[in-house]
């Protein structure tokens, strides 16, 4: 019964019906001074997938917060299926048929598939939970979907996809007929967001509405039908994606035009070894993995998602141990057994999750700043000189261009890319010489992805060694000097980034080449 | 309002409660607002705010410590039993403090090394503690300490007595007690550590995000232990001085204290959930918690109405706290 509207809600395939299903109109929404939202107005039609785009700030998350009944409106109006509505919290949008999929999956991880998406809806005889029905209605959710997950099994031991994919049948349990996407292939493989869009192409022909929020503007092209641009806080336009280009689209969301994606080199690789890892290995994780990190150069880190990269890096870093294998510093071999010994040998490690592993949110730039050198801002007896630390974060506030009210403020309240500098800030400080930076760029602005290029090209100018970890492959090809390709927990190719390109790297990475080396 | 307003906010509601209760009960009772009540409270006081100290270091660092109480009534018999051994008073109570220092540490160790939550490793030291304590003492109190031993507790500095025209001693200046004093030496100390020196900010830092600490370089065990066995030597201290007032050391000393500690740490806008914390603040809500117990006290509110009265204090500032935080 849960699934049944799929089947008569389905429209023909030619195009989307023309009249809007939701309408939203002259929406403006205050917080105290500031004003996120300016009299904004966004349509929305059964089976197309509308894609909402805009810098950090813009007002995305704002705007998707009022229709999916997570904040109210100051002004404006919503028209969902041709009546006004006023959704006062998250559950009436649901009842309504307007649900939310998180960037941060909403998932209870210790519960089942099954638990999960009935949760608080749990079909029941008598008091108890009738668990047969509960898994039967969840298999169906997901067959429906064509994805092959047990009902019985634990969110906390799916993938990331997976998950995702349990979110989905989540809101289409609930008979959503929009559904709103934040960044859902963030943290996809490519085979992952393969199967998502054949998923969002069978939502779409069954009538489903898809706002869908992405700053991979590339990967859009295959599923958009029309696009919306947000500009602080106002509507700046509404096209069919077929008759714009990304480049146009990129060009309304940050007000100029970007004239190149990546910064021209200024870097000059040397020839000296500055990090030399040999035959490392941890149990089960990867084995075998050698590399070489020159003076100067930016190293890429290529692979799909779990061939290694992040494990490899971390083990360099101290932060897993390796089981066997040699880290060299120049000539001399490092014994790293946790994190403090890596760095102060200067190596430093950038994880890929910010905002987890990277900063300490609730403290300031200036104490982020300081946290792996606090010896560089006391004195002997550990007592912290203020000024001293004040002016230092000031330094790198200034040369590495982090927008910032002053240095006293929490990091939670800066934008992605600028926490992202914070980071960078703190290891430069730290004197680092070797880091590795796991997917820098992930969630982050256009224009502030152009500024952590520029950074890393500058740091390898300045003879730091940078390693490059990155999913996207224009990223590698764009910005690295070299590439190690992964797969399986092995290094499978060694290339020379100017000789190469993105198949070659992907034959590597899906480990249909045999291993070569450069 | 940004972060430094909520702060001075918070701080300033706390201390808006505390001179608020004082108006009530300096209104209510003739009594309550002399020099000698005064310096009653105070002394009552002292013990919420040794521990409410090491709480809040502990509490800082996303941590928990239930065993304050136990391990106070532990040191406190454990100096009574060593000069009534023999030694001298001062080695005694070091003896005290050590022990305290060692609970403390063992916290620490089965919470870095054994992994164990918080909640547990110091729930089942404060019944081990207690449970020694009854032990060696056959669940009796220990009395006839002497004099020596009761000056920590009821000596005071700068006191000043006149022998009168009629050949009787007149206290014309009661002095500071020593545990008032060593009350403001600990937070002034303390709140130098946290605020000042690389050790406090590395406290804040495994609050705030103990993994991005860690991969900073922090040194995340031996920062963690060290809350627990400054905790631990808090209590130590407490037992020695609550001995020491009452000239007695009694294994069921510090029933409940850990409660009190812990809230006083949080009236005072310590977050449960690590990162955010104040000695000023705990000792402002020390304050508030003693100075309501003695003020229904000479109202003559009953025992159990105060507890219902410190309940709601508790829930009312956490709830204020929690509006603060929520945007």
């Amino acid at each position: 019964m849960l699934v049944k509207w799929l089947d008569h809600q389905t429209v023909d395939e030619a195009g989307a019906d023309a009249s809007p299903l939701l309408r939203l109109s002259g929406i403006t929404k205050r917080f105290l001074t500031v004003t996120a939202l300016q009299d904004v107005s966004f349509d929305l039609r059964r089976g197309e997938v509308h894609a909402l785009c805009g810098e950090n700030g813009a007002g995305k998350s704002t705007l998707m917060k009022i229709l999916s009944g997570q904040l109210l409106p100051d002004a404006g109006e919503i028209v969902f299926k041709g009546r006004p509505v006023r959704f006062a919290s998250t559950p009436q949008a649901q009842t309504a048929g307007i649900a939310m999929i998180h960037q941060e999956l909403n998932l209870v991880p210790h519960l089942s598939v099954a638990e999960n998406i009935f949760l608080a809806r749990e079909p029941k005889r008598g008091p108890f939970i009738d668990r047969q029905r509960l898994h039967a209605d969840t298999q169906r959710c997901l067959a429906r979907l064509g994805v092959d997950i047990e009902p019985g099994a634990i969110v906390r031991t799916l993938s990331v996809a997976q998950r995702q994919m349990v979110e989905i049948a989540k809101a289409l349990s609930v008979r959503a007929e929009v559904l709103i996407m934040d960044e859902p292939t963030s943290s996809l493989t490519e085979a992952e967001t393969e199967r998502l869009f054949e998923v969002i192409g069978e939502l779409k022909r069954a009538g489903v509405a898809l706002v869908y929020i992405s700053h991979r503007l590339d990967e859009m092209a295959r599923i958009v039908d029309r696009v919306t641009v947000l500009r602080d806080g106002r509507h700046v336009s509404t096209d069919d994606f077929a008759a714009t280009t990304v480049d146009e689209v990129v060009v309304r969301m940050v007000g100029r035009a970007l004239d190149d994606k990546f910064p021209p080199a200024t870097r000059v690789p040397s020839r000296d070894v500055l990090l030399s890892v040999q035959n490392l290995a941890r149990r089960g994780v990867f084995e075998d993995v050698s590399f070489e990190l020159r003076r100067g150069e930016i190293l890429g880190f290529s692979g799909l998602m779990g061939a290694g990269r992040t494990e490899v890096a971390r083990a360099v870093f101290g932060a897993d141990l390796p089981d066997a294998g040699t880290v060299r510093l120049g000539e001399r071999e490092l014994q790293i057994r946790s994190p403090r010994d890596a760095i102060a040998h200067g190596i430093a490690y950038l994880s890929e999750d910010r905002k987890g592993h990277g900063l300490a949110l609730n403290m300031t730039v200036a104490q982020n700043v300081s946290l792996a050198n606090m010896a560089g801002v006391a004195n002997g007896l550990g007592f912290i000189r203020f000024a001293q630390e004040a002016s230092v974060a000031q330094r790198y506030v200034d040369s590495l261009a982090i927008r910032t009210p002053s240095t006293r403020q929490v990091v939670r309240l800066l934008s992605g890319g600028n926490q992202q500098k914070v980071v960078v800030a703190k290891w430069l400080f730290r004197d680092s010489h070797v880091l590795f930076f796991d997917e820098p760029t992930r969630g982050i602005d256009v224009g502030a992805k152009y500024a952590i290029y520029k950074l890393l090209d500058e740091l390898a100018a300045q003879g730091i060694g940078v390693v490059l970890i990155s999913s996207e492959l224009p990223e590698i090809l764009g910005m690295t000097d070299r590439v190690a390709v992964f797969h399986a927990g092995r290094v499978r190719a060694v290339l020379d980034t100017r000789h190469t390109n993105s198949e070659e790297i992907m034959q590597h990475a899906s480990g249909r080449l045999a291993a070569s080396a450069t | 309002m940004n972060d430094r307003q909520k702060d001075l906010f918070q701080k300033f509601a706390a201390l808006a409660s505390l001179l608020g209760l004082t108006l009530v009960f300096a209104f209510v009772s003739d009594a309550f607002l002399s020099l000698g009540n005064g310096m009653t409270v105070a002394l009552q006081v002292t013990s919420i705010a040794y521990l409410g100290i090491g709480a809040t270091c502990v509490i800082i660092t996303g941590g928990i410590d239930l065993s304050v109480g136990a391990i106070l009534a532990l040191s406190g018999v454990v100096s009574a039993l060593a000069v009534k051994g023999g030694a001298p008073v001062p080695l005694g109570m070091l003896a005290g403090l050590l022990v305290g220092a060692l609970c403390g540490a063992i916290n620490g160790l089965a919470i870095t090394w054994l992994r164990l939550p918080p909640f547990i490793a110091t729930l089942g030291m404060m019944l081990v503690a207690r449970g020694v304590a009854l032990q060696i003492t056959d669940a009796k109190a220990i009395g006839g300490l002497g004099d020596s031993f009761a000056e920590l507790g009821n000596g005071s500095l700068w006191r000043v007595v006149k022998v009168g025209a009629d050949g009787f001693p007149d206290v014309s200046f009661p002095g500071i007690p020593y545990p008032v004093l060593l009350m403001v030496v600990l937070a002034v100390a303390v709140a130098v550590l946290l605020n000042r020196t690389t050790l406090g900010r590395h406290l804040y830092a495994i609050g705030s995000n103990s993994e991005a600490a860690r991969l900073s370089g922090v040194h995340v065990r031996g920062v963690t232990l060290f809350a627990y066995v400054l905790s631990g030597a808090l209590a130590g201290l407490t037992g020695c001085v609550l001995a020491s007032r009452l000239v007695t050391a009694q294994p069921s000393e510090g029933l409940m204290y850990e409660l009190d500690a812990i809230a006083a740490a949080v009236i005072g806008g310590t977050s449960l959930s690590g990162g955010v914390g104040t000695i000023s603040g705990t000792v402002i809500g020390a304050f508030v918690i003693g100075i309501l117990r003695n003020g229904l006290n000479m109202g003559g509110v009953s025992a159990f109405t105060q507890q219902i009265v410190i309940g709601l204090v508790i829930l009312l500032t956490v709830w204020i706290d929690q509006m603060r935080h929520r945007r």
